[in-house]
């Protein structure tokens, strides 16, 4: 086939569009992979399907006008997939609707990344479009005579000077191709990784150049409420779920995991081939599985199996009621990251007429989808390894996948389905079944369906640990703060490593414990600030499955280290008298802060006065009415959240009655999506703020059911109002953490405004409630 | 021991080779390949497996296949026809309208991850067969307080499913 140029090189905007060739029907552009010189290749790697050259193309233009968009990203639930068709039709000037996306899978996928990384997937995909959009416009002046600058574009067709052509006309009859630069490097094993989790490259690809980008003002799709293209399937049973998948031969699994956390075996079980004629024991190391073509069969021979086999004895886990004790007895050492100047802080608070100091403690909590973990593999005695899951980093679990079985990357291929939702735990490519599910396809030689059970979910998978935060504030005469420092400390936070592979001895990822600052506290009016973040092993990191696995969740390090500054913001300024709402005003100059609390507190009815209400008390069987108001900043994004409660003292029971939630997100893409988000997040705030609590004793965790790790229901569900701010002139933030993080300290101030007590420990169960307001 | 039973099912019927004690969830999901009833908790405490049994909610994960024998077992694959009936649509119309549940979960676009929402709109057309104006409150007691467990849903959807029970109501009076 002979490669002709069509576009000149020197075109500004584009690398050239080259045609590789005629075609006698149909016809395509393939918008694909520029890789840069120096690119960082190994020799072995470059002939195989791993060559980012050869990599699946990122945008597909038909004859029949067809688009296909591909990311490795993935849907999360919370849109991505509605933004993605969204943003990639207002720079290609079509519909959202004529774009179908492929997502996830590693070998149909030109890129990877985090999928809740959502402005930088669409950074991505923005960029080309309109990289493609600036090919098309070129295309369409070589075919009609007529120059670019004539000419413009809607619903996909060219027009200017009276004629017009669409985009499938552009491309019929030819295989055109053109490539898009890039930059990063595909995920892979790291130990040296600066971020902890052991892991380079999760950034995915980033698309570089500046293509010209449509002005906001002229955005059409961009500030409408696209529906979410799976929707329809998933609400008709059509969707196929990574737990849909059934392979030839494939067995269905249940995994027997060890008694305690840091059990080894002894023996296993036998399995009673009269009872269960189908079913066979799969062990290795510490993993040890039942498979069946039948799935009752695993079930039932599961159990009887996990009856009757051995493990030796574990207690080195603190119960989880000495956890702070426990994080309070670690030899700590330097933070691991300090924002702020030390000195200067430290004189401050040293030379305050005034101080206010306190101490915010937040649970273990975890992720806890209504899904347990699910994988399917199929590995080949070859060493081809295809998974299906659903986690949300194709790419890093591809990497983590093809370390521990020694194969090479190339060989393994991760399809990616939608399943129960992940809220953080998948991010770093790990945490899941897909270990145990290739570890019994190598063991078996045939396909296998790994399904966890809730009990297995809720006691192994990986945990949200718990956080101690120490503040301490300086105020000047009128109450306002002068200084402040957080120091925040808390066990690992990136241990994404697959418990199959930990248990069955095989190679894992090797992530370091650490910590991180994750405020972006816009107060700058406080003139001294200094924050550390300490960070310590696992607890339970010595045992044999690594312990409670920490791991990130939803708005990670932000939400805890969150909890405890606006804590002390309400705390201060109750000790300055003043409301809360208007101390927070008093202390930053950031407009977009100002106009999103003031646009929270209208919609709420906030009414200006101090905390607690004159009426607050500690004592009574009545409910007592209270309001607290929280803020964070996070991912270019300005949110504020006002929460209504009442509670009655002598029970400790709390009501939240309303929640107001306002967000600036920048330009707003999908307003219905947002607001769906925003809402959903208040709910899993309002969980962590009011049930959640991991549990454990010194062997293992015991809230592994829904009656012990309880989570919201819809009953406890407010009235939930919320407010939005759109700016065309801010770029574009992030809609869907936040909001689930603003919630706990709101609710916790509104406590306080209710009975004069302020809460600094999470969750607010009745029994903590009656507890704290008779301390 | 494997025995042969007879299910019916979104209108037909099957005849399914399984030990009677199994739970009805795999036999709808593995035999017959009706996969919107999903394997949450396994125990019956969240709702994501739920399936009617002549019109009342059931958690498959634990109703043993036995015990849907001579029953009507409707999943959410055969809403639509159970509307279709209702309504007395011809087969054309019948083809292209879904039930005005999953019309109105898709309307206010209440899945995020989805994993619940099968379970969540056999709910919906459990409470809407019994009450045709639910209140806010009527749904919240609903979906919390109907055993054997509250309707479970982590990505919190629950004012979205607030939203569209009750623009399911509306599209159903009318």
């Amino acid at each position: 086939m002979t490669s002709q140029t069509v576009l000149s090189p020197q075109t500004p905007l584009t690398n050239a569009i080259t045609r590789r060739g005629f075609v006698k029907m149909g016809g395509a552009l393939f918008v694909s992979l520029s890789v840069p010189a120096g690119f960082s290749l190994r020799a072995s790697e470059a002939q195989t399907s791993l060559d980012p050259g050869n990599l699946a193309s990122w945008l597909e233009i038909r004859a029949d006008n067809f688009i296909l968009a591909r990311t490795g990203r993935t849907e999360t639930g919370t849109g991505m997939s509605s933004y993605y068709a969204q943003a990639i039709a207002e720079e290609l000037y079509v519909r959202p609707e004529m774009i179908s996306l492929v997502l996830g899978d590693t070998d149909r996928t030109p890129d990877g990344g985090y999928s809740a990384g959502f402005l930088w997937g669409m950074y991505n995909v923005r960029k080309v479009a309109a990289y493609t959009y600036q090919a098309l416009l070129q295309l369409a002046a070589t075919q009609l005579g007529i120059p670019v600058s004539s000419l413009s574009a809607a619903d996909g067709i060219v027009s200017g000077v009276g004629k017009s052509i669409s985009y499938g006309q552009l491309v019929q009859g030819q295989h055109l191709d053109l490539k898009i630069p890039i930059t990063g490097k595909r995920a892979t094993i790291d130990p040296s990784a600066p971020d902890g989790n052991g892991m380079a490259g999760l950034d995915g690809f980033a698309v570089t150049g500046d293509p010209p980008m449509k002005p906001v003002a002229q955005y059409k799709v961009i500030g409408t409420s696209y529906p979410i293209p799976g929707i329809p399937d998933k609400v008709t049973g059509k969707t196929q779920w990574t737990c849909d998948v059934t392979l030839p031969g494939m067995l269905h699994a249940r995994m027997v995991r060890p008694a305690t956390l840091g059990s080894t075996l002894i023996s296993v079980g036998t399995l009673d081939k009269k009872q269960f004629p189908t079913a066979q024991v799969v062990t290795k190391a510490n993993l040890v599985a039942v498979v069946s073509p039948s799935e009752w069969e695993a079930i039932g021979a599961a159990r009887a199996v996990a009856a009757a086999t051995k493990w030796t004895e574990w207690a080195d886990l603190p119960a989880s009621g000495d956890v702070t004790k426990t994080i309070r007895a670690f030899p700590w050492d330097a933070p691991a990251q300090t924002k702020g100047n030390v000195a200067e802080v430290t004189a401050a608070l040293g030379s305050a007429s005034k101080t206010i100091s306190a101490t915010y403690e937040l649970p273990y909590v975890r992720h806890a989808p209504i899904g347990p973990f699910l994988a399917v593999a199929d590995v080949r005695s070859d060493g081809r390894v295809k998974v299906w899951t659903h986690s949300a980093q194709s790419q890093g679990l591809r990497a983590q996948i093809a370390n521990t079985l020694g194969v090479p990357a190339d060989k393994v291929v991760v399809r990616w389905l939608d399943h129960s939702g992940q809220y953080g735990r998948t991010t770093f490519g790990g945490d899941g079944a897909e270990a145990d599910a290739v570890i019994l396809s190598q063991l078996t030689g045939k396909p296998v369906r790994v399904q966890w059970t809730l009990q297995e979910d809720l006691a192994w998978s990986s945990v949200s640990p718990a956080y101690v935060l120490d503040l301490k504030a300086a105020c000047d005469a009128k109450g306002r703060l002068t200084a402040f420092h957080s120091a925040s400390y808390t066990p690992h936070q990136s241990d994404a490593r697959l418990l199959g592979a930990v248990l069955a001895g095989m190679p894992c990822v090797q992530p370091r414990p650490g910590s991180w600052i994750a405020t972006e506290w816009p107060y700058d009016k406080i003139p001294n600030r200094l924050e550390q973040a300490y960070g310590m092993p696992s607890l339970g990191a010595a045992s044999v499955s690594g312990g409670l696995r920490g791991n990130i969740m939803r708005t990670p390090g932000q939400r805890q280290q969150n909890f405890a500054l606006e804590g002390l913001m309400n705390e201060a300024a109750a000790a300055a008298g003043a409301d809360p709402i208007q101390f927070r005003l008093d202390h930053t100059t950031d407009h977009r802060l100002i106009d999103v609390l003031n646009a929270t507190a209208k919609a709420a009815g906030w009414e200006s006065r101090p905390s607690p209400h004159a009426r607050a008390s500690k004592t009574g069987n009545g409910p007592l009415t209270g309001r607290g108001v929280c803020i964070m900043v996070r991912s270019n994004a300005y949110w504020a959240g006002i929460a209504e409660i009442s509670v009655v003292p002598a029970t400790g029971k709390i009501q939240v009655t309303k929640f107001t939630i306002g967000a600036d997100c920048g330009k707003i893409i999908n307003p219905r999506q947002l607001g769906l988000c925003m809402k959903s997040g208040v709910v899993m705030g309002l969980s962590e703020a009011l049930k959640e609590e991991v549990t454990f004793d010194k062997s293992k965790v015991t809230s592994t059911n829904w009656s012990s790790y309880k989570i919201l229901t819809m009953e406890e569900t407010p009235d939930i109002k919320i407010v939005q701010i759109s700016r065309d002139d801010k770029g574009f933030g992030g809609g869907s953490e936040a909001a689930n993080a603003v919630v706990p300290p709101a609710v916790a101030a509104a406590i306080f405004d209710a009975t004069g007590v302020h809460v600094r420990r999470l969750p607010l169960t009745p029994a903590r409630v009656t507890a704290l307001l008779n301390a | 021991m494997p025995s042969e039973l007879t299910l019916s099912v979104n209108g037909a019927k099957h005849v399914v080779s399984a030990a009677p004690d199994t739970p009805l969830l795999f036999v709808l999901r593995n035999e017959l390949k009706l996969t919107g009833p999903r394997l949450g908790c396994g125990i019956a405490q969240c709702g994501a497996c739920a399936v009617l049994l002549d019109g009342e909610e059931v958690r498959s994960c634990v109703a043993p296949l036995s015990y849907a024998v001579g029953k009507q077992v409707t999943t959410i694959e055969g809403l639509p026809a159970v509307w279709a009936e209702q309504k007395g649509l011809s087969t054309a119309d019948a083809a292209k309208t879904l039930h005005p549940v999953q019309q109105a979960w898709i309307d206010e676009q209440v899945p995020q991850c989805g994993y619940c929402q099968s379970g969540m709109m056999i709910a919906a057309v459990q409470l809407l067969a019994k009450n045709k104006n639910p209140t806010v409150a009527d749904i919240k007691d609903a979906f919390t307080n109907t055993p054997p467990s509250p309707h479970l849903c982590r990505c919190g959807t629950y004012a979205a499913i607030i939203d569209a029970v009750q623009r399911a109501a509306q599209a159903m009076k009318a």
